[in-house]
């Protein structure tokens, strides 16, 4: 006998028709509503500078569009179709690559991990809602940036050639519709590996990862080449345009986004609302698709997360540990085990790792991409020079947010365990150290890689390379003295998400500080020289000046200080805390 | 009301829950009890459907867990050990989403808010931010919203840890009570002399197996021997079952 079909108490007590999805959306509300008033009633200043630093970042972002897009209108290139075309095609595929990724692994920790999809598993809501109203904050979030950044592209766009107003009016349209497509991607392939590779799901999210990465190594390879041998011959023109074609095949929809936006431009409103209709169509067409594997799959995937591995699994010492314990030897022996620890719980979670190889796929587009242009013959002495710079300040902005991202909600993440720590026998400044020799190091490490690689292609000189080294060295200690100390001082043992925690106003003070740490190091240390460099009729590469040694030591200095002021006040920090 | 069909569930090659058969009636309050890691925590979330069995059948108020979970959890109410809350919502506002999600009309889902507001009593803190409660406050709002809707079936994980002994007095006569109105309560502890006090009967999960199940007098009859529930349940805990064999009172 069923008892919804019998009983009158349920039944005939004052039960209606649950909506479903209006319920989430009014939880979603009160949730934000709660939020922002006890934000501004507790410290408005929060807000005011997490609002403050978005508008920083999206100023920045407009003036350096500004600055790009009147430097090809002077270049007469147009402003439609052609170069301007194909550099947002390979923006938005670039975007839509990045949003797959990062909306897959978001969800991933929201739907499988969180102790609240476990709370509203057990009430009678639909599987499909939950993961709708799951979904939508996932892509909220991951698409955030894609919003700040995204759109003072291309209103810059708009302002310098002068498109009609209703290209402004239907951007904020290709901008929702649009992070829609790879969104519901993301979270299909999401649902599809927990569901049909349980047990090896971090090595299949890995060798996904890898292979995404070198098919996009591969044809960047293929497209800086043709670009090369472009600049040769006409012939080769039309190659450079047919390895591009990939972003641009009418399926694809990343050239939807862009061949509707330029149709827009050019005054087409027809053009560009067809564009729109099949961004919007194919995105709420996915994201269906999306919904409906929820139902079948979501409840069967968290159920086979569970049973995919033993319930007491081994984790044994991995020779990484021994590799990491072995980077840190100058490093107290309880220090090195809390190093240990911290790197164990970083490996040990994929939406962790698997950011870190977001960071990674990033890297290596960014180094195919310039690879072939350090080339002597094909650049001259003064870009160069630029180029050098370029990478350098690449370098500083990927070690700016790792440190963030990565670093900084580390001591948060301690979470509601922290009085386990806090009751060892260890000083608890000690904490601190350790995170801080696990930051610096690893970054240090890879950072100087980078320069001294770049670099060392680009023939730069022998003082150069050691000045870039000096710089980045400096550069990952100060930001990971930054980002544990102000972890330290601003804890959110709340939260265990780490990209919730780095994005709150923590980490969003130790962004920007982190921000203009690296504009005053660089800008002390290696912009004086980049500049006399290039001033100097024989681009004397030589570090001479009086004024080049103070820039290095005012670098030096503003290390030390970004190391040790954060770290002492984190330190002070630590030693009140109460659990 | 809860009927659990030949039920093995496995995590990799751990059995954790293995062959289980049992049924609890309408308005019994049935205690599971067992060891750390004896399989109660994996049997409650197959009662709630959160996981699936990897054989047999889990079915409550007649319906299948695995195929008709959604209308199974209409009838169950589930507050875990360490039960989850809303940091951003007021104690009344997630009473509130509680009531929606179980779809009680509105006007009667106030004034079953408002009941249980006063039976637990939540009234001094009820429209703070949860985040601020403490393991008490947060146990009775959890408590508050798990009868809200009046469930038919009551399962619950260690329900008195964090609780005041006021609290706890409370909380036990409102299970007893609850159960003598028709309630099925689903109670895993490891308190035995709530077991004691409170239960219709008591289950014993040792290595994912029942080992014993049945009133009082029936598990000290099994373990041959007079005196507590703690006494019987050592006993009963430190020898392996007979050939897995379940001895029960039905």
């Amino acid at each position: 006998m069923k008892l919804l079909e019998s009983s009158p108490s349920i039944t005939q007590t004052g039960s209606i028709r649950v909506n479903q999805p209006l319920l989430f959306q009014r939880l979603r509300w009160r949730l934000l509503r709660n939020s922002v008033v006890t934000g501004l009633q507790n410290s408005p200043m929060r807000l005011i500078t997490i609002l403050l630093c978005s508008a920083l970042v999206w100023g920045g972002v407009y003036g350096a569009s500004v600055w790009g897009f009147h430097d090809l209108q002077r270049q007469h290139i147009p402003f439609a179709g052609g170069i301007v075309g194909t550099l947002f095609d390979l923006l938005f595929l670039a975007l839509s690559i990045m949003l797959i990724f990062s909306t897959g692994i978001i969800l991933y920790s929201s739907l499988f991990s969180s102790t609240e999809t476990t709370f509203l598993l057990s009430l009678p809501a639909a599987a499909d809602q939950i993961f709708a109203y799951k979904y939508q904050g996932a892509l909220m979030f991951s698409s955030w940036a894609f919003m700040l950044l995204g759109s003072p592209i291309m209103i810059a766009y708009g302002l310098v050639f002068g498109v009609p107003w209703y290209f402004y009016a239907i951007l904020p349209l290709y901008i929702l519709g649009f992070v829609l497509l790879p969104g519901s991607l993301g979270a299909i392939l999401c649902l599809l590996i927990v569901n049909y590779v349980p047990r090896k799901r971090k090595q299949a999210l890995a060798l996904l990862c890898v292979m995404v990465v070198g098919v996009g190594l591969i044809w960047t390879y293929q497209i800086v080449r043709s670009a090369h041998a472009a600049l040769v011959n006409s012939d080769a023109l039309q190659e450079l345009f047919g390895q591009l074609t990939i972003a641009q095949k009418p399926l694809v929809p990343s050239h939807w986004m862009s061949r509707g936006l330029e149709a827009a431009a050019r005054g087409d409103l027809g053009g560009a609302m067809y564009s729109l209709t099949l961004v919007w169509a194919n995105g709420l067409f996915l994201y269906v698709l999306a919904a409906w594997a929820s139902m079948r799959l979501y409840r069967r995937g968290f159920n086979r997360l569970a049973e995919g591995s033993d319930l007491r699994r081994r984790y044994g010492g991995l020779w990484l540990d021994r590799l990491v314990s072995g980077l840190v030897p100058f490093a107290h022996a309880q220090t090195r085990l809390l190093v240990i620890k911290d790197f164990r719980t970083f490996r040990r979670d994929p939406a962790q790792w698997g950011q870190v190889l977001i960071f990674a796929g990033l890297l290596a587009f960014y180094g195919a991409n310039t690879r072939r242009f350090y080339n002597e013959d094909i650049i001259s002495r003064v870009r160069q020079s630029g180029v050098s710079l370029l990478n350098l300040t690449a370098t500083a902005f990927l070690l700016c947010a790792y440190t963030g991202r990565f670093i900084y909600p580390m001591l948060s993440l301690e979470g509601r365990k922290f009085w386990i720590l806090g009751l060892l026998p260890l000083r608890r400044e000690r904490l601190l150290w350790g995170k801080f020799a696990f930051s610096a190091t690893g970054a240090c490490i890879t950072a100087v890689f980078l320069v001294v690689f770049s670099d060392t292609l680009l023939g730069m000189s022998i003082q150069v390379v050691c000045l870039h080294a000096l710089t980045v060295i400096i550069l990952a200690v100060g930001l990971s003295g930054l980002s544990v100390g102000l972890g330290a001082c601003m804890p959110n043992f709340r939260e265990s998400d780490p990209s919730k925690i780095a994005v709150g106003f923590g980490g969003t003070v130790n962004l920007v500080i982190g921000l203009l740490f690296l504009l005053l190091v660089i800008g002390s240390m290696d912009v004086p020289y980049h500049f006399y460099a290039v001033a100097t009729p024989e681009n004397d590469t030589r570090l001479t000046g009086w004024w080049l040694a103070a820039g290095v030591c005012a670098g030096i200095g503003l290390g030390i200080a970004a190391a040790t002021i954060p770290l002492r006040l984190g330190a002070r920090a630590l030693r009140r805390m109460e659990f | 009301m809860i009927e659990l069909h030949a039920v093995t569930k496995n995590y990799g090659s751990k059995v954790a829950v293995q062959d289980l058969n049992l049924t609890i009636a309408a308005g019994e309050l049935f205690a599971f009890l067992g060891p750390n890691g004896a399989g109660k925590t994996t049997t409650i979330k197959l009662m709630c459907g959160l996981l699936f069995p990897t054989s047999g059948t889990v079915r409550v108020g007649g319906y299948d867990l695995q195929r008709e979970g959604d209308q199974a959890r209409q009838l169950i109410s589930y507050v875990p050990d360490q039960p989850y809350l809303y940091e951003k919502l007021t104690g009344r506002e997630f009473l509130q989403f509680i009531a929606d999600m179980y779809g009680l009309d509105p006007q009667k889902g106030r004034e079953r808010a408002e009941a249980m507001i006063q039976l637990f009593e939540l009234d001094d803190f009820v429209d703070d931010l949860t985040e601020r409660y403490s393991h008490g406050m947060r146990q009775r709002t959890v408590f508050a919203g798990a009868l809200l809707h009046d469930p038919r079936v009551l399962i619950v994980d260690e329900p008195t840890v964090g609780l005041d002994p006021r609290s706890v007095r409370l909380l036990k006569n409102l299970l007893r009570s609850e159960a003598n109105r028709g309630m099925t309560v689903f109670l895993s502890t490891h308190s035995l002399d709530i077991a004691q006090e409170l239960a219709d009967r008591i289950g014993i999960v040792d290595h994912g197996r029942l080992i014993s199940c049945g009133t009082l007098e029936a598990l000290r009859s099994q373990a041959s021997m007079v005196g507590s529930l703690e006494d019987v349940f050592l006993k009963l805990t430190s020898e392996p079952s007979a050939n897995g064999k379940l001895k029960t009172d039905h």
